[in-house]
């Protein structure tokens, strides 16, 4: 059972700030978002430093109700500082894959290492901690629809106990990171597709995650929107932080070459080092 | 500054969902209303009944022929009830004493004049510490020689059991009246607030999902419920106020003056009931959001 104290973890000594890094010219437009990870554990922090892979899936099995199964047998290992696209066609189990990592769901047999943590043995009341150490992008952006871009992201930092003079200034800080400067004030229903998913990128980022995971980021973005979405993201990980992302967008798949993990069915059919979208043909684009 | 920021979230949050607190509060003043309408009703008629159950007394009428002997062995015999808390109170009533009370009584004490005797017997006037005791008391004593053979023991039975019967009901429906009514009033509150964090569920999603406590997301919904629930506390109260002065206290004015003797029925007083419905109101919305909150919280 969490504790009003549980939301005092936080004393602001060791806190690392975003520096700014000089972007190459091929990107015009926009600054680029550089955390700098965290070094020192902070209170509250389930992650284990040092511990191996971020993402580690052991012989996973998940049922849903009546035997449908949603994973089979999946063992999976995501090294920290890794860019990893998850692919395959709607229902092959990308969504349970990610809402097992925030442990929105729960495995049914094997095994979801997070940061060195085992899932299935942390305490209800600890899961807040494991989803503050992991950012999340959705499809649908879930943002909070009557609060401010600024405020969306202020909150992800409230949660975690940040006294109001040091969210005020981070939150346009990490905004203009992700090319929102001066957008802070506009209620989510006054902005692009493109500019919500920044602010829920934003959002992600504020609370220096060591992984960020994205489901379908691109879905409801036109593709040049898309592809400053997954510019962002990539840059992201340049700093070190881990990102995975589940995705249709065959286009950005192959052209970024990154590792690809494909589910069909709840199976993993295949895990490539660098690749494209897998065709339904068996035949690797790249 | 925590409490300042889940303050400013509560009411962010009864502004964006206006129409549902509006609703929370109205519910919050029906039934805070309905309890603070009955309270002191259902005090008065308790204290009623108990105000006419100190009057339940008994009178031992004592026959002109009995000895000094004779009165003195009853007198005995009702202090030993007296001594085992059967009696509060005796007092010796001369035939000199019952005539003067008789005088006092009537309009034209002249007619007493004509009167060749005193004619009113002597009596042992008892107050049983309890109307239940009553038909103790006259089981002790109904056999007593120093007995008037015409009066003997004169109490208001019917009376006496009357008033214990609707003393008792009182007690108890007041009671279950008032459990089912505060768990009518949790209820509804909580139903209201269910819709207002139905209406956000997303919200509540969204919240978990950056990692927000459950007690993060717990006190902004509950303070949204107590400041619901006092608003419609102070309002209903306000209604209450408006009826005290404006009927009830009209009403006691123009009532027969015995009402307001020393022992007429008393009720609570209004600053007391106040607190106390403030005090229901706020809880209510507390433990209505709680309550409520927690299934939602189960993601």
């Amino acid at each position: 059972m969490a504790t009003i104290d549980d939301m005092h973890d936080h004393d602001g000594a060791d806190r690392p700030t975003f520096t700014l890094v000089q972007v190459p010219d091929e990107v015009p437009d926009e600054v680029v978002a550089v955390s700098v990870q965290p070094t020192t554990r902070r209170r509250g922090d389930v992650f284990r430093p040092g511990a191996g892979p971020m993402v580690k899936f052991e012989n996973l099995v998940k049922c849903y109700d009546g035997d449908v199964r949603g994973l089979d047998d999946i063992s999976v290992s995501i090294a920290a500082g890794e860019f990893v696209f998850l692919v395959g066609p709607s229902g092959s189990g990308k969504s349970t894959f990610i809402r097992l990592i925030i442990r929105e769901l729960r495995a049914t047999s094997g095994r979801v290492i997070i940061g060195g943590r085992d899932l299935g043995e942390l305490r209800r009341s600890k899961v807040p901690y494991l989803r503050r150490a992991i950012g999340c992008v959705f499809q649908d952006f879930r943002l909070l629809p009557d609060r401010t871009a600024s405020e969306n992201v202020a909150y992800a930092l409230q949660v975690t106990g940040h006294p109001v003079r040091e969210v005020r200034q981070r939150v346009p800080e990490i905004l203009a990171l992700v090319g929102l400067d001066g957008k802070g004030d506009r209620l989510p229903r006054e902005m692009s597709g493109g500019e919500q998913q920044r602010v829920s990128i934003a959002r992600a980022l504020v609370n220096h995650p060591r992984l960020l995971i994205a489901d379908e980021p691109t879905g409801n973005l036109d593709p040049d929107t898309s592809q400053g979405i997954m510019d962002l993201l990539q840059r992201i990980n340049r700093t070190g932080t881990t990102v995975l992302v589940a995705t249709h967008d065959r286009d950005t798949v192959d052209r970024m070459q990154m590792r690809v993990i494909a589910l069909e069915a709840g199976r993993l059919v295949r895990d490539e080092e660098s690749g494209g979208y897998h065709e339904e043909t068996g035949e690797v684009l790249s | 500054m925590r409490i300042g920021m889940f303050m400013r979230e509560a009411l962010r949050s009864i502004r964006s969902n206006a129409a549902i607190s509006v609703a929370a509060t109205v519910t919050a003043l029906i039934a805070v209303f309905i309890l603070g309408a009955f309270i002191p009703s259902f005090l008065y008629v308790r204290s009623a009944v108990n105000v006419q159950q100190s009057k339940v007394d008994v009178d031992v009428y004592i026959s002109d022929t009995a000895t000094v002997a004779q009165v003195n062995s009853l007198r005995d015999r009702l202090s030993g009830l007296k001594s085992n808390g059967t009696i509060s109170e005796m007092t010796y009533v001369s035939k000199d004493d019952a005539l003067r009370i008789m005088r006092a009584r009537l309009r034209d004490p002249s007619v007493l004049d004509e009167l060749p005797s005193n004619p009113l017997p002597a009596k042992f006037n008892v107050k049983p510490t309890d109307p239940e005791n009553a038909d103790a008391i006259v089981a002790a004593v109904k056999n007593d020689p120093a007995l008037d053979p015409t009066e003997g023991i004169v109490y208001p039975q019917s009376t006496a059991n009357r008033l214990l019967t609707a003393a008792k009901f009182v007690q108890w429906a007041g009671f279950a009246l008032i459990g089912i009514l505060l768990l009518a009033a949790v209820l509804l509150i909580g139903n209201t607030i269910r819709l207002s964090i139905f209406a956000r569920r997303r919200e509540v999603e969204v919240m978990k999902l950056v990692g927000a406590t459950n007690w993060f997301i717990r006190w902004p919904f509950m303070i949204e419920g107590v400041l619901c629930g006092l608003a419609g506390a102070i309002m209903a109260v306000g209604m209450l106020w408006g009826i005290k002065v404006g009927v009830v206290d009209a009403w006691a004015a123009g009532a027969d003056s015995a009402l307001t003797k020393t022992d007429s029925p008393s009720s609570i007083t209004f600053p007391m009931l106040t607190v106390l419905l403030v005090g229901a109101g706020a809880l209510l919305g507390a433990i209505g959001s709680g309550i409520t909150l927690r299934r939602f919280l189960r993601i």
